[in-house]
């Protein structure tokens, strides 16, 4: 019946209406539907909850960890079930590998390359035409820049107490050890059989042994930091290699004055009336002298350069890094400093300033390189079916010009192998090699012991090995950390020639 | 209840009905054939994963389905009805993939002893799915007058709010929501014939009232709205939303009931001013609900953030997106997803509320969008029918009918994919359940009557007819 | 890729694209309705122009465009409504049968009447023919040209 009643036409074209506002919405679901299936979907389908995941960690033989030399750290043995969990070689290398768990999820490498391991990785396209294929997953091995028995020893030199090591070649970046204490055996949190147990009691344990102290620690410095501050006025051309403060020598006695806080250095022998320069100043690590050419760099440009130095930010590394910072960064004051006493005990490590042994590290190693930066690594190349990946070294920035970088060398050449400096470094030293080096006593306030310090590289002409020691609460930096830098080194560079 | 003039009784098609005659509808014919290639194409892919083998993968319950749609089909060129060609296969293609699906899921999801043997899931959904088709023809072809429908608007408002009433009070909570109504040995859920008394109650009233509805004003400042007594439906319809909400815990049902009251009032009277005011009360009302209950604001909390807890509430819907994120853009194939997890199904509830996901996963975005289509067809369908249909009545019935289905399948395809908060409605036609699928398969039938484009007028008298024939492309003036 | 796998991947992508089919189709019957919907305001059948009307409804010199089938009389749902005191709540019917129009008295009290003349059954309708149903009088003429 098409009899046009004056108010048909209205109802259609709201039933038009209507229809559109359907259409849109079908759109948007389409829309959704993209997102998830394509845009999120290479995380969504690598993430440890996906049951697809799930099933082929226990079907699918995960790829190996090896070290430097090939030494297997990592690998795979099935269980009654003939499903597959992990076995690792030994305590030392558990908060580097980590642990890749059926109940427990994953930590260390194993979680930040599970990807690799359990053979996902890949681009979108990659992904796309992966079920064309006849399998699915193509695991690949690790192959790390971690020197297993370096690794071993240097957890074995920290012994019961609680600390962290890091150890790496300055030239490329490649990390050699990575040692937390206290450890645990990983293989008893993948093994079924003990796998509760096990984990129930790392989590109760209050020493943290599950904490990566050298990557996610945070530590008061102590006098180690004055590198940086070095670095911070050279870079900034605030000092040079010889400036000298002329109340330096006064001060030593009563003390220097910073807006009404009195800067004390606790513990050098005389060094007389002479103003120190930076050689001598680093020698005999003064206090005064950091803390006046800190005042003198200015807030911002020391909390600039640190920045350079990887300051300020998780550091680009194949694990999880905590930020390390040289101030709480509340104040008013250039770089986020409260005052001129703030700044003063920052420049030689104290105060708001905290680091990570592995931020420590990674300032020796500068300096070692000529004033480059190189990113950390931790694995080198990755193996599957479809070839090798190699990872190379990469410079990050120059922080420094090369010649201000020995300027600094020198004087931590001097604090290891100087008349004055040696007394606080003992043992640091490499047999035969030129050692450069510094030590560092953080003084935590209150009662507790300060934690000790040392960071250093060897040989000093043509660095090939950076080191930094970090001993918790254990007293003098020169008297702890110093001599088990020392042993390390020369361990290595006896064992790589 | 006001009888005006315009609408005393239903108008009646005109008596010279002719001989009931069967009626080619090539169209539907093509298109089921289609159909069937797909089914069984589908079917093939499903056995060459799950059997191995180049055989499809439940032939009987597959021949019996297409049988279904086939003798659907020639009951509706028997009976000779002008209707609607598009909407069987759309459905017949909705209910094939939900056969494939519910096949291929594990057949103990859901059992069912008769006699001495139990009847898997599989077979469960074959047989509603064809106890649906029949309700569907049948109802498309024996429809013939809407005055039971028009005439006795308020008895059907009365049922429903009975029915409801009936589920709030005796209703058995199934999973958090009190759902179900158990009679004995039989158990259903009634909000979703409730829908279809909803629509068909609306599409009286509005009908009735629409000149009152669009012409006549109060001004509420600078709005201007229906006649306040007009109103009160309206709010107790969004009271009986609210009500839903708070004793059934069915946040789908009351978002799909309001959505589609306010399109329908929306197309009566085309006053936008109605849809922001109905807007308004949506939000305050879901403000409440979310303040006041904890169920609610759990929802909402799990739809904002899943990840936050994958592994506790947000599980199922952290599954789901998973789901489609295996399947990307072709999907894995019928048969390969899901990948088990201790040897049960990664996704809880996935045949009632996330069948979607798992089509997603094994047909990937291109077979979802595929899906979308067909639902954005049978919608199609019912609102053109809609458009052109005979008078207002009709007019709004087959909208609302259209609008039914289409808003439900969004409503539970956007939970599914994070777009809404998870609602338990299912997806028509493809969700496991015997309810869902007949008060659906009463919507289709329905909007078959509806499309009936009327009886063509018979042929000429024998006297001039022939001749006629022999020239049939030219019109020719004929003297009494 | 092995020739199992590269068969099943064939029957998976057939059946995507055979779902795919099915919509092409429908939008194709679409199109085709809508483009036959959009001609078919200016195609009617014919038209009947009301030439007396009394009682004023329908309004004298108004024109309806004819459907296949249309109905006259008394009552609101018939497709024309004459509101004669002489005419029956359905009084007749008008159906285009074939190339014909023919109209069709419902059996009403005072009759249908064409030309004059009285209309026992099923009775030819030509153009320019006048049907009188109770006081009002309508003429059959062509559709409006396009």
């Amino acid at each position: 019946m098409l009899a046009t009643s004056s108010r048909r036409r209205p109802l259609g074209r709201t039933i038009l209406h209507v229809a559109l506002v359907l259409s849109m919405a079908f759109g948007v679901l389409a829309a959704a539907g993209g997102y998830w299936s394509v845009i999120e979907a290479p995380d969504l389908v690598r993430s440890p909850y996906d049951p697809a995941v799930i099933a082929a960690a226990r079907t699918v033989p995960r790829g190996k960890i090896l070290d430097r030399a090939g030494l297997v750290l990592a690998r795979n043995a099935k269980d009654a079930n003939g499903e597959f969990y992990r076995v690792y070689r030994g305590p030392a290398i558990s908060q580097v590998v980590g642990y890749a768990s059926q109940s427990y999820g994953r930590a260390g490498l194993e979680r930040a390359y599970d990807a690799e391991l359990t053979g996902l990785a890949g681009d979108a396209l990659t992904g796309a035409f992966r079920k064309f294929g006849a399998s699915q997953y193509d695991p690949g091995d690790l192959v790390l820049s971690l020197d297993y028995g370096l690794q071993r020893d240097a957890v074995r030199a920290l012994g019961t107490r609680r600390g962290a090591i890091v150890m790496l070649d300055p030239t490329t970046g490649e990390v050699r050890a990575l040692a937390s204490t206290p450890t645990y055996d990983a293989s008893t949190v993948t093994d079924p059989a003990t796998a509760q147990k096990a984990f129930a009691a790392l989590q109760d344990d209050k020493d943290q042994p599950l904490l990566p102290r050298a990557t996610l620690g945070r530590y008061v410095p102590g006098s180690v930091f004055k590198i940086v501050t070095a670095i911070a006025g050279l870079g900034s051309g605030a000092v040079t290699p010889s400036t000298t403060y002329q109340e330096q020598p006064a001060a030593e006695k009563r003390g220097l004055l910073v807006k009404g806080f009195r800067v004390h250095d606790g513990h050098h022998p005389q060094t007389g009336s002479t103003p120190l320069d930076l050689v001598s100043a680093t020698e005999v690590s003064c206090n005064i002298w950091y803390a006046l050419t800190g005042l003198r760099t200015g807030g911002a440009d020391l909390v600039a350069y640190a920045g350079r130095l990887g300051f300020g930010a998780p550091l680009p590394f194949d694990l999880p890094t905590a930020v390390s910072q040289v101030t709480g960064g509340t104040g008013k004051a250039p770089g986020g400093f409260v005052d001129d006493v703030e700044l003063a005990n920052a420049s030689y490590g104290q105060g708001e300033t905290f680091v990570t042994p592995l931020q420590m590290a990674l300032v020796a190693a500068t300096v070692a390189n000529d004033g480059a930066l190189m990113r950390p690594r931790l694995v080198t190349a990755v193996r599957s079916k479809a070839g090798t990946r190699e990872i190379g070294p990469e410079r990050v920035r120059q922080v420094i010009p090369a010649d201000e970088a020995n300027a600094i060398t020198d004087a931590m050449v001097a604090a290891v192998e100087g008349q004055l400096g040696r007394q606080f470094t003992t043992g640091s030293k490499v047999p035969g090699v030129t050692t450069a080096g510094k030590s560092g006593t953080a003084e935590l306030g209150g009662t507790g012991e300060p934690h000790s310090w040392f960071i250093g590289f060897a040989p000093a002409e043509a660095p090939r090995i950076a080191i930094a020691v970090l001993v918790e609460q254990a007293g003098r930096g020169g008297e702890v950390a110093a001599p088990i830098a020392g042993q390390l080194m020369a361990q290595y560079l006896a064992a790589n020639p | 209840m006001s009888a005006t003039p315009r609408t005393a009784s239903a108008p009646s098609l005109p008596r010279i009905l002719g001989p009931i005659r069967p009626r080619p509808r090539w169209t539907e014919t093509r298109l089921l054939a289609i159909v069937a290639l797909a089914l069984v194409v589908g079917s093939l892919s499903l056995g060459l994963t799950l059997a191995h083998r180049f055989v499809p993968y439940d032939p009987g319950g597959l021949a019996i389905y297409l049988a279904a749609l086939g003798g659907a089909h020639v009951a509706m060129v028997l009976a000779g009805r002008r209707s609607d060609q598009i909407l069987l296969p759309a459905v017949g293609l909705l209910g094939g993939i939900s056969l494939l699906l519910m096949q291929r899921l594990p057949q103990d999801l859901v059992t069912l002893d008769v006699g001495g043997s139990t009847i898997g899931l599989g077979d469960i959904q074959l047989a509603w799915l064809c106890l649906a088709i029949a309700v569907a023809t049948t109802l498309g072809i024996v429809v013939r007058s809407d005055t039971w429908l028009r005439r006795y608007k308020y008895t059907w408002a009365a049922v429903g709010i009975a029915l409801l009433l009936l589920t709030f009070v005796l209703g058995v909570d199934v999973g958090g929501q009190r759902l179900t109504l158990r009679i004995g040995p039989v158990s259903g859920q009634p909000s979703e014939l409730l829908k279809v008394i909803l629509v068909v109650f609306l599409a009286g009233y509005l009908s009735e009232n629409r000149p009152l509805l669009i012409e006549q004003d109060t001004r509420l400042g600078p709005l201007r709205l229906p006649p306040l007594p007009y109103l009160a439906p309206m709010v107790a319809m969004w009271a009986i939303a609210l009500g839903i909400v708070v004793v059934q815990r069915d946040l789908g049902a009351a978002l799909l009931f309001f959505a589609v009251f306010l399109a329908l009032l929306y197309a009566a009277t085309g006053r936008l001013s109605l849809v922001l005011i109905g807007l308004v009360l949506f939000v305050l009302g879901s403000a409440l609900m979310a303040s006041l209950f904890d169920h609610v604001r759990a929802r909402i909390d799990i739809w904002i953030d899943p990840f936050a807890d994958p592994l506790g509430t947000g599980y199922q819907i952290v599954q789901s997106l998973h789901a489609f994120a295996r399947g990307g853009l072709l999907g894995v194939g019928l048969g390969a997803g899901l990948p088990m997890v201790g040897g049960r199904l990664p996704i809880p509830e996935i045949h009632t509320d996330f069948p979607l996901a798992a089509l997603g996963e094994e047909l990937g975005l291109v077979g979802v969008i595929a899906i979308l289509g067909l639902y954005l067809v049978v919608v199609e369908r019912g609102l053109r029918i809609g458009a052109s249909a005979a008078d207002d009545f009709r007019s709004i019935l087959a909208t609302g009918l259209a609008l039914v289905i289409g808003v439900q399948a969004v409503i539970i395809a956007a939970g599914d994919l994070k777009v809404l908060p998870l609602t338990g409605v299912t997806l028509p036609f493809i969700s496991y359940g015997g309810s869902s699928l007949l008060a659906n398969a009463v919507v289709v039938g329905l909007l078959l009557a509806l499309s009936d484009k009327g009886v063509e007028p018979p042929p000429p008298p024998t006297t001039s007819g022939w001749r006629s024939r022999l020239r049939p492309s030219r019109l020719r003036r004929r003297s009494p | 890729m092995d020739g199992f796998l590269a068969v099943i991947w064939i029957v998976r992508l057939l059946f995507l694209a055979l779902l795919y089919l099915f919509l092409a189709r429908v939008v194709r019957s679409l199109l085709r309705d809508i483009r036959a919907a959009a001609r078919e305001p200016s195609s009617s059948l014919g038209r009947l122009i009301v030439l007396d009307s009394p009682s004023g409804e329908p309004a004298q010199g108004r024109s309806f465009d004819l459907d296949a089938i249309t109905t006259l009389g008394r009552d609101v749902n018939n497709a024309i409504v004459i509101d004669d005191p002489f005419a029956s709540a359905e009084h007749a019917v008008l159906t285009y049968r074939g190339q014909s129009w023919y109209v069709e008295d419902l059996g009403s009290t005072n009759g249908t009447y064409i030309n004059g003349g009285p209309v026992a059954d099923l009775s030819p309708l030509g153009y320019g023919d006048e049907v009188a149903i109770g006081q009002v009088r309508l003429r059959l003429e062509r559709a409006r040209p396009a």
